[in-house]
């Protein structure tokens, strides 16, 4: 497997030609040019991808597991993200891109959608049981579960403590398969397939579990093309396509990748959905001082239009929901979840975090207020002197972060190319 | 007030300017969050600073934020040219509120401002000449929740 950073984004100093554009647009002003090339503040990073949108030179790295690691295991199981029913041209049926998830070498391959609406059904039953705090965050992003810890402490007992679906299936996945199969639990591997780099450090690294369930994450990007050799051959064979014909889709759980996705059901309650990360930033700054206490649940997902916008799909995100909803429409509200199983599992804490997601505070300009205090003075002094042109030659992404780099200790004013020529 | 360390920074607040609405205390509840203050103190502030930013947005073409911060207290102070408040007895009252129904489509407007500042501060005291405009005063003390 790979080894565990504690991020699983990584700069490829080969490829990094060292411009800005990372570098301007990472939300959390994580990254830095230091000596030509990009660098990561762990401290900072949570993980959301953006700068893999923005490198014109794919010089950002995405530690996702790879197909090779696979071998390691006896028996292989996938549990498949919904947006990959979205990456396929609209004649290809969920049901054949799960049968070629096990031509191309997976034992078993599990079907989200029916966990994503039995998830839905505990969220609001969760709702209905807890009337405070509001709003509620639901947490299925772990983007924003990493956000909140860091920039919006104070709204972590906000976050619904139910766990997402795909730990939920790789959950009842491990529960059981060891015995039935009489396998070695070490020598089955549960793997989830990832539009996005954040689930591998929620798998390595989780916010409110002491060990995910699941062994690993391939990413979309990664499978898209095995998956598309073999569904060209699938034409040819068309009894194949019903040998697995047992998958029961859920209609309300096939959307909730989307942003929306999880409010969509939720008929008796007030709700509100967010998806891209300024946005997201936006809101939660407001839910922070209270602005939002009217609101019962706010959705928050860091890519734009949701987990079809992740940073490691293939298809655009505009074909990959218009083809996610058409499945949505096609198969209705009709539920394939039982409610009884929904109380027994929901009642049994089956579903629940197995501890409240912890605050992660950033350390302040300095521990003592009255230090910290000076240093936002000579900040301030500093960014007067800096010519504000944002322009990110100095390794800083604008001039405010020079200054709060310099007053850190992190930096010197004669990074700034301006300066060194006012000194000349 | 403690002489030895104070921040000081002003902002200017842009009457009408909705969309912008609340960045200013958001820079205050930022640069609070900086200087490792006791969070409910960072909270007050904020929840304070929001409910000044805003009253300038709605009823005045312009006016600053002027925030003075030590290690023992958080000063802000929120001056505008709005139309000033004839009433300050009255306009504190939860509930009274001179918004246009236009304001109260956007959410604004339940007279619950001036009083939700009194609740979050210190002290909190507001001067006004009508037709020129409004300044509001509030301090927040910098220490932990009482237990």
């Amino acid at each position: 497997m790979t080894p565990k950073s504690r991020h699983p984004l990584s700069i490829n100093e080969e490829s990094c030609v060292g411009c800005v554009h990372c570098l301007v647009n990472c939300p959390t002003k994580a990254i830095r040019i230091k000596n030509g090339k990009a660098r990561l503040i762990n401290e900072l990073c949570i993980d959301c991808g953006e700068c893999i949108r923005f490198c014109p030179h794919g010089a950002i790295d995405s530690q996702t597991t790879s197909f090779s690691d696979l071998s390691a295991f006896q028996y292989k199981v996938a549990i498949p993200t919904t947006v990959l029913y979205g990456q396929f041209d609209y004649n290809v049926r969920p049901n054949d891109i799960l049968f070629a998830l096990r031509r191309i070498g997976f034992d078993q391959v599990y079907e989200l959608s029916s966990i994503c609406e039995l998830t839905n059904a505990a969220l609001e039953e969760y709702l209905q049981d807890n009337p405070k705090p509001r709003p509620l965050i639901a947490s299925t992003c772990p983007v924003v579960v990493r956000l909140i810890q860091r920039r919006f402490p104070s709204l972590c007992e906000h976050i619904v403590p139910i766990e997402p679906p795909r730990e939920i299936a790789a959950k009842i996945l491990r529960a059981n398969l060891s015995r039935v199969l009489k396998i070695p639990p070490t020598d089955i591997g549960i793997i989830h397939i990832t539009p996005c780099p954040a689930k591998m450090v929620s798998i390595n690294f989780p916010a409110s579990l002491e060990k995910s369930y699941l062994d690993g994450a391939i990413s979309i990007r990664d499978i898209y093309k095995p998956i598309c050799q073999v569904l060209r051959r699938n034409e040819d064979e068309a009894i194949l396509r019903h040998l697995f014909p047992e998958t029961l889709l859920s209609g309300i759980g096939i959307g909730t990748a989307l942003s929306g996705g999880e409010t969509r059901s939720l008929k008796n309650h007030r709700t509100i959905a967010v998806s891209g990360i300024q946005d997201t930033i936006r809101i939660l700054n407001q839910a922070e001082i209270g602005l939002l206490k009217d609101l019962d649940l706010l959705e928050c997902m860091v890519c734009p239009d949701g987990c079809v916008g992740g940073p490691l799909v293939v298809e655009n995100r505009f074909l990959a929901k218009s083809r996610i909803l058409g499945l949505v429409s096609a198969l209705g509200d009709r539920t394939v979840v039982d409610n009884a199983d929904i109380n027994l599992l929901f009642h049994k804490d089956f579903l629940s975090f197995q501890h409240p997601v912890k605050p992660l505070e950033m350390p302040p300009l300095d521990a003592d207020p009255g230090q910290a205090i000076q240093k936002a003075n000579r900040r301030n002094d500093l960014n007067k002197r800096l010519p504000q042109k944002d322009c990110g030659a100095c390794g800083a992404p604008d001039c405010r972060t020079l200054a709060d780099d310099i007053v850190r200790g992190e930096a010197v004013l004669a990074d700034c190319p301006f300066m060194s020529k006012e000194g000349k | 007030m403690n002489g030895d360390f104070v921040f000081r920074q002003q902002f200017e607040i842009k009457g009408g300017d909705f969309s912008r609405g609340g960045e200013v205390s958001c820079e205050v509840k930022n640069l609070l969050k900086e200087f490792g203050l006791p969070a409910a103190s960072v909270r007050r502030a904020a929840i304070a600073s929001y409910e000044a930013e805003m009253n300038v947005i709605m009823y005045a073409d312009h006016g600053f934020l002027d925030f003075s911060v030590t290690p023992l207290e958080i000063r802000i102070v929120v001056e505008d040219n709005g139309p000033g408040i004839a009433d300050i007895e009255l306009a504190m009252n939860e509930g009274y509120s001179t918004a246009t129904p236009e304001m109260r489509e956007l959410g604004f407007g339940a007279g619950m401002g001036l009083s939700n500042i009194k609740k979050n501060t210190d002290r909190f005291e507001i001067t006004s000449e009508v037709g020129k405009g409004a300044r509001l005063s509030m301090i927040i003390r910098a220490e932990e929740r009482r237990a």
